[in-house]
């Protein structure tokens, strides 16, 4: 269909040079810091001992953080974090989408109750949950637990803080894979649905067997972003846990954060910011290959051409 | 008639049902909604019944707090603008020019979105101390068209492909200019995808909270940063941070609102397609 863009196309086509400042403009502000950081983990800096020289340190700072417990729990903590909040918000957006794809007097605004979330800055979501509903002393757990005669929960002891964050993460997500497998769910043709209630389709089978199979290209499309954005989590992290107690709420881009602000040592969080940039894309390929389609995007590309 | 009735009654509940869904859902911002019209020694602990007043408004709006809006909204709309120039002629550029490797550059725009910020953090924020970019608005709103451009280019490419090739070249053969043909055929047909993008950016550059924090400490600091210095240093007071809160997120909410349709159309155009 578009391959008849080409006919009437002079051979030097001045709209070309219109991508241009876009390139350098994201190749300045993504790729050239991070060839840097790159380069960065090989040095020894600490930024606030300027006695200390900066120096060639090799692979010592990957040494270092491969032979840090502490590493390994904030790795294990993201991948935990990461995986079963995205089954989470799956499970829970899709069962919401289900419950919402009706029509009702006010359908609009329900729905923007639940899509809310979503549009709410990390901070403030920090904030609200810390103080107004998990705090044991004033919040809504002191409420709950007083109602039902416990002691209140410790949302944020040291067993418990990794759950809390996901708590939060789960909050914040869920609306987007709501969007996402709700505009799925309302483009559903009636008369597939039709014809498989004729079948005899009804209920759950309806659900598992047609309306899942049907939309699975938003499934996908909605957990593969889910999963970009949900490994990128820190403000939640930043606002409620700072990671702690110790490091049992960290998450890969928190300790970044803290070994380069708080230890001040560069080279070393360059390291754990590279080693994250390989898992990250490591856990993002896995996911591709596990819904068989390992680049949609250029497959998208393809059809339109 | 007794099955019609009973057939409503269902319809009803599960009507309730919803309703009772969405707001246990949106009950921690409804809370912060209210909790903002409380007077403070009626928070904590909590009370059901209080008289609203509008005390806590007047004490969070202060000057820090101006200062800061101040920081937040010439920040985001400078980051829509310059995203919004650079991105939309990119994009036209993508589906309308003849680039060899448009493809692989599209695909390149994209990628960078999967970079997690703490990536290029470190040198960004090594430069940064260097130039003297630390703290500064120019030096956010950089960082800011950074991550916009791939997203706007994204979202926008899409909406251009939708555009019928036959219109446009029916305006080339009524003697158009590319140029003429950009404003007064193409322009008018995408405008709405191409505001609600600048929508969609406007709430994340907002929202954003890694660059601010680490980027930014006094007077460029943006609302989320001022928030999370408000939690640490006024903690105790509930009432007057949920009504800060709430004046914060009163704009990424309502812009929420009009690009919802937009940001899943954009995301899933080639999931309807496959």
């Amino acid at each position: 269909m578009l391959s008849n863009r080409t006919i009437d196309k002079p051979r030097k086509n001045l709209t070309n040079y219109l991508i241009l400042p876009s390139v350098i403009f994201v190749a300045a502000i993504t790729q050239i810091p991070f060839l840097l950081t790159l380069i960065l983990s090989f040095v020894r800096w600490n930024v606030k001992r300027p006695d200390l020289p900066i120096e060639f340190a090799g692979l010592d700072n990957y040494v270092f953080i491969f032979t840090d417990s502490k590493f390994y729990r904030v790795l294990f903590n993201s991948l935990l974090q990461a995986g079963i909040a995205l089954a989470l918000c799956t499970i829970l957006g899709f069962l919401l989408a289900l419950v919402f794809n009706r029509a009702f007097r006010g359908i609009f605004i329900a729905r923007s109750l639940i899509i809310i979330p979503y549009f709410i800055m990390e901070s403030v979501t920090g904030i609200i949950w810390k103080t107004l509903i998990l705090s044991p002393s004033f919040g809504i757990n002191q409420v709950m637990a007083s109602f039902l005669g416990m002691e209140p929960v410790a949302f944020f002891s040291s067993k418990l803080s990794l759950v809390t964050v996901m708590i939060l993460i789960v909050w914040q997500w869920t609306p987007f894979l709501f969007m996402i497998l709700l505009a799925g769910l309302q483009n559903l043709s009636d008369d597939v649905l039709e014809s498989a209630r004729i079948d005899g389709a009804h209920g759950l089978k309806m659900i598992l067997y047609i309306k899942v199979p049907m939309i699975k290209h938003y499934f996908e499309v909605g957990m593969m972003f889910g999963l970009i954005n949900i490994l990128k989590v820190f403000g939640l992290v930043f606002v409620t846990t700072q990671g702690g107690p110790g490091v049992s709420s960290a998450n890969l881009p928190y300790y970044v954060y803290r070994t380069a602000f708080y230890d001040w040592q560069m080279g070393r969080s360059a390291a754990i910011a590279v080693v994250t940039v390989a898992i990250t894309l490591i856990v993002l390929q896995s996911f591709f290959n596990l819904i068989r389609r390992k680049n949609f995007i250029a497959r998208k590309q393809r059809r339109a051409a | 008639m007794k099955r019609s009735v009973s057939r409503r009654l269902k319809a009803n509940t599960a009507t309730i049902l919803t309703w009772v869904l969405a707001l246990l859902y949106a009950f921690p911002i409804l809370y912060m909604l209210i909790t903002g019209f409380k007077p403070e020694e009626m928070v904590a602990p909590p009370r059901l019944m209080f008289t609203p007043t509008l005390d806590n408004y007047d004490a969070v709006i202060s000057e820090d707090l101006m200062l800061h809006s101040f920081s937040s909204v010439f920040i985001t709309i400078a980051t829509v603008v310059l995203t919004t120039l650079l991105a939309v002629p990119a994009a036209y550029s993508l589906v309308y020019g003849n680039l060899k490797k448009a493809e692989g550059i599209y695909y390149w725009f994209i990628t960078t979105t999967l970079l997690p910020a703490v990536a290029v953090v470190i040198p960004i924020y090594l430069a940064y101390n260097f130039i003297g970019l630390l703290d500064s608005k120019i030096g956010l709103i950089l960082l800011y068209t950074g991550a916009g451009v791939p997203l706007m280019i994204w979202m926008v490419k899409t909406f251009f492909t939708d555009v019928p090739y036959e219109i446009i070249e029916a305006a080339d053969i009524d003697g158009c200019t590319r140029f003429t043909s950009f404003f007064r055929i193409i322009l008018p047909l995408i405008k709405g995808g191409v505001f609600s993008t600048a929508l969609l950016v406007f709430i994340t550059t907002w929202n954003e909270f890694f660059f601010a924090v680490n980027m930014t400490y006094s007077k460029s600091a943006t609302l989320p940063v001022y928030l999370n210095r408000f939690l640490t240093q006024q903690g105790y007071f509930w009432a007057k941070m949920s009504a800060a809160s709430t004046l914060v997120v009163v704009a990424p909410v309502i812009l929420g609102f009009f690009t919802q349709k937009t940001l899943v159309k954009g995301l899933t155009l080639g999931a309807v397609k496959g």
